[in-house]
């Protein structure tokens, strides 16, 4: 049994993982433009922000990244993701991104997964909840 | 020709539709979004089970996003919530479009959100890669939002 097959039992923990985001990873990501929460400093603050926003959907990147790491092709056809983003993202931030094994099924005569994600900042503070699931099929190891 | 409105809750009509443009995934694309989410899995730079490589499946993401930039003006905005399912991997190469239509509209403790449902689709083939909906949050006419202050 790969290690990974370990993961489908309830209550299992994913490897998590750690991201420092910095402005230029920001900037790759949502385009550098001027009048953007994303990219631009003194528009950042004048919107109320201490700093540039990461987008939120980079976090979503970050779940993505633990779930095909795990179920491989279950999850690249097949795989969902819902996240609701509580808390914004600044520059700077470190993010950690972590998943717990909620439930697994049968769908279709194929095994079936789904995690609670979530991301916290390095102070604790969730930023993004959610769930995500796949088919455990392919389980890379 | 569009005529370019300044986005708003009055705006924003239920059943109203999005389109993007359409976008060549380039190599190039992947490699600044793997640099921009720290995500170098082989399967998408060296080889795959699909045979090649494939791309991430939350690469379009932002396609889905910004198609209402195709419409309005958006001065700024918060991501409240966004589903995504992934149905078909995505290659490069592929020329992609993503339609959306816009299910809801609603105020929540004083707050105005617009929730989108999309599909992004190979242009070739018209199989469609992901689809799933999203949910955003306006900002107030006077710029500047109270989520920011909690920073």
């Amino acid at each position: 049994m790969p290690a990974s097959a370990k993961l489908l039992e309830a209550g299992s923990e994913l490897p998590a993982l750690k991201k420092t985001i910095t402005q230029r990873q920001i900037d790759c990501y949502s385009g550098v433009r001027p009048q953007s929460i994303h990219t631009d400093v003194e528009w950042a603050k004048a919107k109320g922000f201490p700093a540039p926003l990461a987008q939120a959907l980079m976090s979503t990147a970050y779940v993505s990244q633990m779930m095909v790491a795990w179920l491989g092709k279950g999850f690249v056809q097949g795989g969902k993701i819902s996240a609701s983003f509580i808390k914004p993202v600044i520059v700077g931030d470190t993010l950690t991104a972590r998943a717990v094994v909620k439930s697994h099924e049968e769908i279709g005569g194929r095994p079936h997964v789904t995690v609670e994600c979530w991301c916290e900042n390095q102070q604790g503070v969730k930023t993004l909840v959610g769930s995500a699931s796949g088919f455990a099929d392919h389980l890379r190891v | 020709m569009i005529e370019f409105k300044t986005i708003s809750y009055e705006v924003v009509t239920v059943g109203e539709e999005f389109m993007s443009d359409d976008f060549l995934i380039k190599p190039e694309d992947v490699e600044t979004f793997a640099f921009a989410v720290d995500d170098h899995d082989p399967w998408y730079c060296e080889d795959s089970p699909y045979g090649g490589t494939i791309t991430h499946p939350v690469l379009l993401g932002n396609q889905a996003l910004f198609m209402r930039h195709s419409k309005y003006i958006v001065p700024a905005g918060l991501h409240a919530k966004m589903q995504y399912e992934f149905l078909q991997p995505i290659r490069v190469g592929m020329r992609v479009r993503t339609h959306g239509k816009l299910i809801d509209k609603y105020e929540k403790r004083g707050r105005h959100y617009m929730v989108t449902e999309f599909a992004t689709r190979d242009e070739e083939s018209g199989t469609v890669l992901v689809r799933g909906q999203f949910t955003q949050m306006l900002f107030p006419k006077s710029g500047v939002h109270e989520d920011a202050r909690k920073r």
